[in-house]
Formats: C-alpha cells, sequence, structure tokens
C-alpha cells in the first residue's frame, strides 16, 4: 500500500509541473500559472475562479489554466496540492467555507495555516433562510418560537456537516431552537427541490437558487446568514439582525498557495486580484450578472484574519460535526 | 409566450449558431464514441468557453455537445463492445452481438435514427408539458426515491443472463464498491484506509472503463498469436438508413414505451441515462413476444436503449428549465451556462427568458437533425473501425482511456482505479460473472442508501412514514410483483439454455 501511495504521489507530482522553480523576484511570472479549482464546473467557486484567472491573465501577461480538481467538498484538491511546489506557478482556488467546515468535521486535518495566502477574493450572495411561502411565520423570531412550540415536528433541511447543518446548530445552541434537522442533500438546488415539494419546511440555500421563487411568490426568505445585507435585496434582512447575532455564515472564495510560496509572489498576486475586483467593470458586472456579487478583495494580512476568524467560529462547533 | 416562439427560432437561424450547433454535435459524438471521454467531459471543457460566447451561442454549442455526446456511445458499443458513455451500456447488449453477425451498419442505423426519434419525442415532452411534469417529479422525495431504486435494483434478475446466483454476486460487488468514500448523510469516511483520494470514492466512470474497456483490452491480448481476421462482413453496402421501413413500424410501440421510460427517468433528478437504457431494455424484453431472442443481436433492444438515452436529454432539461434543478453532471454544467448568460431557471423562465427558452428548444431540435446527419453519413466511416487490427486498435483505446481518466477530476489516482478495474472485470470474466448487474448496483446501490437513511429521518418525525406515501407503496409492490415474475421466468429460461445445450 506504501508503495502503490509513492508511486501516486509521484505520478501526481510528474503530471502537475516539472517547472523550474528558479526565479527573480521581478520576472515573476514568466511561465503559466496553473490554477487549481477545488470545486466542480459549473458552480459558484469555479465560476468565480474562472473569472479571476481570465483577468489575471490580462494583467499578468501569462496564461493562467483553470484545472477542477474535485471531490469530497474541495478536500481532495487541497490535499493533493498543499504540498505542491512553491513556486507560484500553483495556486489553488477555493472556498473559505469548504476549508474551515472540512476542518471541523475532521474531513481534513488542516486549515488555512497550511498554505501561504493569497487573498479572499469574492463573497458569494449568501445563504437565505427559506419556507414556503403559505407557512405562517414571516420572520426568524417566529419560525424559532414556533418550533418551540411544537418541538422537533419543523423539519429544517440541511446537508448533514455542512455550512446549513452548522447554522442549524447556532440557531439551537444560541436560541434554542428546535428543529427536526434531516438531510436533504449537499447541493443548494437539490434542497429547494426538497422544500417546493413538500418533503422539509424550512431550508438553507443561496439567495441565486432561490430568486425565481421569491419572486414568482413561491417561497418566502425569513432572512440571509450573510453578515451584512446583500445590496442586491435590502429588504431581506440578516440573521443577526433578527435575533441571532452569532448566525453569520459568509462563503468566501479565497485564492491559495503551496505552503513556502515567496511572500513576493503572493503580494504580486494579491495586488493583481485586488485591482481587479475593486477597478474592473467588466469583473463588476459579470459577478453581478452571474451570482449578485459585489466586488469584495482582501489584503493578504485581512484576509488571514478573515479566515482565523471563520475558522474559530466553525471549530467551535466540531464537537456536534465529528 | 407564443410570441416568443418566431424571435427564438429566429436567434437560432444565425449561421454562426447553426455553426456552434453542428461543430458542438460533431465534438460530442467524438466525446460520446471514444470509450472514456463522456458527454460530460465535452461539457466540462467547452463550459468555460461558452462564458465569453453570445447567449444563444454558448447554450446552443452546449446542448448540441449534450446530445452529439449521448448518442455517439452507440458507436463505440455497437462496434467495440465498449459502452462510449455510460447511457449506451445497454445498447452493446444486442448492438454488439449484431455487429458480430456483419449487420454492423444495420446495427448503426437502427441507432442513430431512433436516437433521433428518442431525441424528438422527449423534446416534444419538453415543450409541450413540462411545467406540469415538474411539479410531479418535485413530489419525489426519499421515500419514493428509496423505493424506486429498490425497484431499478430487481432489473438485476432480469439482466444476469441464467446463473442467477453469479449476477447477484456481481451486483453486491457493485454496491459494496460504491460504498467506498464518504458516507451519505453523516459523511463518514468508509475504506479509505487513511488514503485522501479514497475519500471522494469511485467515480462511475473509472468503474465503466475498466469493466468495459480494459476487459476488452486484455481479452484481446488473449488472442494475440492467433493471425487476424479481418472482418469481411463489414463491407456490406448500407443503403439509406441500414434497415427497411418495415422495421422501423415493427418497432413504433418499442420506441414510444422507452422513450417514455427514458423521459420519466430524465425528469428524476439523480438517476442518469444509463439506468434508463438498461430499464427501457428490460421492459421491451420482458413485453416482447420473442424475449429468448434479446441478447443475440435483434434491433429491439438497440432500439429500447438508443430511444431511451437520448429521450432522456428533453426530459432532463424538464427540471433543469422550469425548476433550475440539474439531474445529473451534463445538466449541472449546463445550468451554469445558462445562469451567466443570465438566462435563470426557475418557475418564471418563461416570462423572463422566452426567447431564450424557445431558442433552446429550437436548439435542440437542430441538434437532433445536425446528429442524425452526421451519423448517418458517418456509418461508412465508423465501420472500417472493424477492420482495423485490433492490436493497433486497442492499444489506442487504452490511452484513451486513460486520458478519459485523468480528464474525469484531473487525478492520476484515477488511472490507477482504471487498470485495477480492468483486471478485476477480466477476472470476473473468467468467473463467468457478469458486469452489467455490477454497475447498475454501483449506480443504485448509493441512490437508495441515501434515500433510505434520509426516509429513516423522516419516519421519525412523522411515523406514519411510508403509509402516507402512495408513489412509493406503488413502487415497492410492484418491486415485489417484478421479483417474483422475473425469478420464475429466468428459472424458465435457464432451465430451457441447459435443456438445449445438453440436446
Amino acid at each position: 500500500m506504501k508503495k502503490f501511495a509513492t508511486a501516486l504521489t509521484l505520478a501526481a507530482a510528474l503530471t502537475v509541473a516539472a517547472a523550474p522553480a528558479a526565479f527573480a523576484d521581478d520576472t515573476y511570472p514568466s511561465q503559466t500559472i496553473n490554477m487549481i479549482c477545488s470545486h466542480g464546473a459549473g458552480g459558484d467557486t469555479d465560476y468565480n475562479a474562472r473569472l479571476i484567472s481570465r483577468m489575471l491573465e490580462k494583467k499578468l501577461g501569462v496564461s493562467v489554466v483553470v484545472n477542477n480538481v474535485t471531490g469530497a467538498n474541495g478536500s481532495i484538491a487541497l490535499t493533493q496540492y498543499k504540498d505542491e511546489k512553491a513556486d507560484g506557478y500553483t495556486l489553488i482556488a477555493t472556498n473559505a467555507m469548504s476549508l474551515a467546515s472540512n476542518e471541523a468535521s475532521g474531513l481534513s486535518d488542516f486549515g488555512y495555516d497550511a498554505f501561504e495566502v493569497i487573498g479572499i477574493y469574492g463573497k458569494q450572495c449568501g445563504e437565505n433562510l427559506l419556507v414556503r411561502a403559505d407557512a405562517p411565520y414571516n420572520n426568524l423570531e417566529e419560525l424559532i418560537a414556533a418550533t418551540q412550540k411544537d418541538p422537533e415536528t419543523i423539519t429544517l433541511g440541511v446537508a448533514m456537516g455542512g455550512s446549513s447543518y452548522i447554522a442549524g446548530l447556532i440557531m439551537q445552541t444560541e436560541k434554542n431552537a428546535k428543529f427536526a434537522m434531516v438531510d436533504a442533500g449537499g447541493d443548494g438546488a437539490e434542497r429547494m427541490t426538497s422544500l417546493l415539494g413538500g418533503h422539509i419546511d424550512v431550508t438553507i440555500a443561496p439567495y441565486t437558487l432561490a430568486k425565481e421563487y421569491i419572486e414568482s411568490g413561491k417561497v418566502k426568505s425569513l432572512c440571509t446568514l450573510m453578515s451584512q445585507r446583500l445590496p442586491a435585496t435590502p429588504d431581506i434582512p440578516t440573521a443577526s439582525e433578527s435575533g441571532v447575532p452569532n448566525l453569520q455564515i459568509d462563503t468566501l472564495y479565497v485564492l491559495l498557495a503551496p505552503k513556502g510560496t515567496p511572500a513576493a509572489v503572493t503580494e504580486k498576486v494579491n495586488a493583481a486580484v485586488q485591482d481587479i475586483v475593486n477597478n474592473d467593470p467588466e469583473y463588476k458586472q459579470a459577478i453581478m450578472d452571474f451570482n449578485f456579487q459585489t466586488p469584495y478583495a482582501l489584503s493578504i494580512a485581512d484576509s488571514i484574519a478573515r479566515l482565523k476568524e471563520q475558522r474559530e467560529h466553525m471549530m467551535s462547533y466540531s464537537k456536534y460535526l465529528q | 409566450m407564443l410570441a416568443d416562439v418566431i424571435p427564438g427560432l429566429m436567434s437560432v437561424l444565425d449561421p454562426t449558431v447553426l455553426f456552434f450547433i453542428v461543430v458542438g454535435v460533431f465534438v460530442g459524438i467524438v466525446f460520446g464514441s471514444i470509450p472514456g471521454l463522456t458527454a460530460t467531459m465535452a461539457i466540462v471543457m467547452f463550459l468555460p468557453v461558452t462564458y465569453t460566447m453570445e447567449p444563444i451561442e454558448g447554450v446552443s454549442t452546449l446542448i448540441a455537445l449534450y446530445v452529439g455526446g449521448i448518442s455517439g456511445g452507440l458507436i463505440a458499443a455497437i462496434l467495440l463492445n465498449i459502452p462510449g458513455t455510460p447511457s449506451s451500456i445497454a445498447t452493446t447488449f444486442d448492438g454488439t452481438p449484431l455487429a458480430r453477425k456483419g449487420q454492423a451498419g444495420k446495427a448503426l442505423g437502427v441507432g442513430v435514427v431512433f436516437s433521433f426519434c428518442g431525441t424528438i419525442l422527449g423534446l416534444l415532452v419538453l415543450v409541450l408539458v413540462s411545467p406540469l411534469l415538474a411539479s410531479v417529479a418535485i413530489k419525489f422525495g426519499p421515500y419514493e426515491y428509496c423505493t424506486l431504486a429498490l425497484f431499478a435494483l430487481s432489473l438485476v434478475i432480469t439482466l444476469t443472463g441464467r446463473d442467477l446466483v453469479k449476477g447477484l454476486i456481481s451486483g453486491l460487488l457493485g454496491v459494496m464498491l460504491a460504498t467506498v468514500g464518504l458516507a451519505p448523510v453523516d459523511s463518514a469516511k468508509r475504506f479509505t484506509f487513511g488514503m485522501v483520494d479514497l475519500n471522494a470514492g469511485f467515480s462511475l466512470l473509472t468503474l465503466l472503463i475498466g469493466l468495459f474497456a480494459i476487459t476488452e483490452v486484455i481479452k484481446a491480448a488473449e488472442d494475440v498469436r492467433k493471425p487476424f481476421k479481418a472482418e469481411v462482413e463489414s463491407n456490406v453496402k448500407i443503403k439509406g438508413f441500414g434497415f427497411s421501413w418495415a422495421e422501423f413500424v415493427s418497432q413504433k410501440f418499442n420506441m414510444v414505451r422507452s422513450s417514455a421510460i427514458g423521459i420519466v427517468i430524465g425528469i428524476l433528478p439523480g438517476i442518469g441515462g444509463a439506468i434508463s437504457g438498461m430499464l427501457a431494455y428490460t421492459a421491451a424484453k420482458n413485453q416482447s413476444k420473442y424475449p429468448e431472442k434479446f441478447g443475440t443481436g435483434i434491433i429491439d433492444g438497440v432500439v429500447a436503449s438508443e430511444s431511451a438515452n437520448n429521450a432522456g436529454i428533453g426530459g432532463a432539461m424538464i427540471p433543469l428549465l422550469t425548476l433550475g434543478i440539474p439531474g445529473d453532471a451534463a445538466t449541472a454544467m449546463l445550468l451554469g451556462g445558462l445562469m451567466v448568460h443570465q438566462i435563470a431557471p426557475g418557475p418564471l423562465i418563461f416570462d423572463k427568458s422566452g426567447v431564450e427558452v424557445f431558442g433552446i428548444f429550437f436548439a435542440l431540435a437542430f441538434s437532433a437533425i445536425a446528429m442524425l446527419c452526421l451519423e448517418l453519413f458517418g456509418i461508412k466511416i465508423f465501420i472500417r473501425v472493424l477492420k482495423v487490427p485490433k492490436y493497433l486498435l486497442l492499444p489506442v483505446i487504452m490511452v484513451l482511456c486513460v486520458i478519459g481518466a485523468i480528464g474525469n477530476a484531473n487525478r492520476m489516482f484515477d488511472v490507477w482505479t482504471v487498470m485495477i478495474f480492468g483486471v478485476i472485470g477480466y477476472l470476473l470474466i473468467k468467473a463467468k460473472i457478469p458486469h452489467v448487474p455490477m454497475i447498475l448496483g454501483f449506480i443504485l446501490g448509493p441512490i437508495f442508501e441515501l434515500n433510505f437513511r434520509r426516509a429513516v429521518q423522516h419516519a421519525q418525525i412523522d411515523p406514519t412514514g411510508f403509509i402516507g406515501h402512495p408513489i412509493a407503496i406503488c413502487f415497492f409492490v410492484v418491486t415485489v410483483i417484478v421479483i417474483f415474475f422475473s425469478l420464475r421466468r429466468q428459472r424458465k429460461e435457464a432451465a430451457l439454455l441447459k435443456a438445449s445445450e445438453e440436446s
């Protein structure tokens, strides 16, 4: 088995990059950058990675090729590439929520600090707490009160161990909500289907997926789980405003590099990313169109602080997750 | 809504769009026909390219890739006995025997024409009744999926051939292989032995390539010292479609039934084309006046499989467009492709993006036509594959399989698993254990487990459980009946076979 594992790592190393490591700081980048996306094509993590890579190409003057290495909520890609050659030509695009929740649930045994952080470069439009339009409750407080009145009867459809499950745990531990939590799938679309089909009473799904149903009057959003209201939906309150201050789940898109990547490289890429996110009108339009996102990019130090905060938040629930 | 029909048509009639459709179908066929490369992979590769196209161009290209990819699988299935994509597994059952009888042209012609018919039937249902069907589809919850998976698993008996025990062994092996990785619901790691790569489990594609493609290569290696016989019979001239009008008419019920099965399975998220082909095949066999001829090379089998898998395209588009729910990996990517272009699938899609929706319908229709033309013209070229000596052809296929395995998730790990599955598959052949039940178990086992565990969670909250779900009860009763009858028939067939062998 050990031999097989060695062969595996060797083969993986051979296929990925046999690139010369030496470079002077000011010549970076001088060759194609490999960007590994930890989630599958067509999703939001992938879209953000591809968009930023396209923009980075123009900025840095070299090709930035996105490869999707998928599986186990991104943990396959992160494990496989965290010890990749630290020459700045392998970058990893993932989302911070997967990173933190995988560690909290024991799926991975490392966190953001196993990488050099290049920077957080985007923020998802936010998970919303959704009920069918004919549900008797109109805000989070009413819903939680209803669960206390009839404990374990109102079903909350979540992805067991995922961020939606953690959201349920937060409501349970902080506000003594008494949902009957059931598994309704790791994919937001799957949870929406369950809600619409009447198999569950409440669920949590990204705004993008719920938008059409909110507008057509089939579904109500009680609140967003983002730390701040989404600019595109100023009427939807946040969970913290609705009486559960700790219920904050921001899905942040983050760029990482293997541990040991020179600071000159991460700083250069971070600067390029921040410039694109904050100043490029085409970028701004594209993320709005696809996912109702607004530009959001942090410096390296701020990104690390944010990742640390999110990790601690998630880790405090890890005993429920393992 | 009807006012959007003409602008929708016009948007597709643009020369660039038509060009992209033809190219998309062509590329799709190439991906579909090469073992190891699939429709899904074609869409993955081209999805980022479509991000920068005009909406209707991008969406049409993706649909064309999808149609071409699903249909292209039949070519390798018939000519090489290797399903080009998971959805063409059932095409090998009768397609390959037909080709071996020297009727490869006919088998291909039948496959292509009924692929086309299936696509069009699926499209018609999509256009006419999609909102209605979509609302039925969401009524399927854990209980329904769980019993549906159970029902589909009972097909193992019909698909297994004469030795039931070996069929069940194979099916169980498939179920067991699928348990590797993260468990559904609680994400517990199972049988991973601390290897990170095993966390993601095995993918259907690697199992499929290993069991069907690599085993073909190893089998051919057995004959390496025998002189190569050129398959002269493949020179048969093909006129028209390769089969007669009378044969077409004789298949009309089969086509409609198989397409209906394909559409229904397509609508239900998460089941997939591989199952619909096999379901349609067993339905055709069970309702046939001559079930014993199935598997010996009759067109009925090819018709069933190919109508069903292509009808599934229209079926899968129904929840995709009207609910925003993708049923499989390919439609999940189409969803991304639609959202990039601000076509938001959901209940309001006809109001908000009516023109684009009709554009999609026409793109699907034109893709079907392009597929029909390209493949019919191509038959004469495809068929030459049979004349290529196997010692040249199979190594090439082996390389393509490795490329396909890497393309699956960009991991070397998948290449090793393909090879290991290949060796296991070969050993299974030697033990006369059929492969198909294994695939069936591999696909359906996780669907059953996931929904069983969810159903248990629901039953804890609502103790009436199962009783309140008439569809689930129906599936359950049908499963029991099917098991009973197919066991009886299976015994009879096995006895007949035995008798004929002894005499």
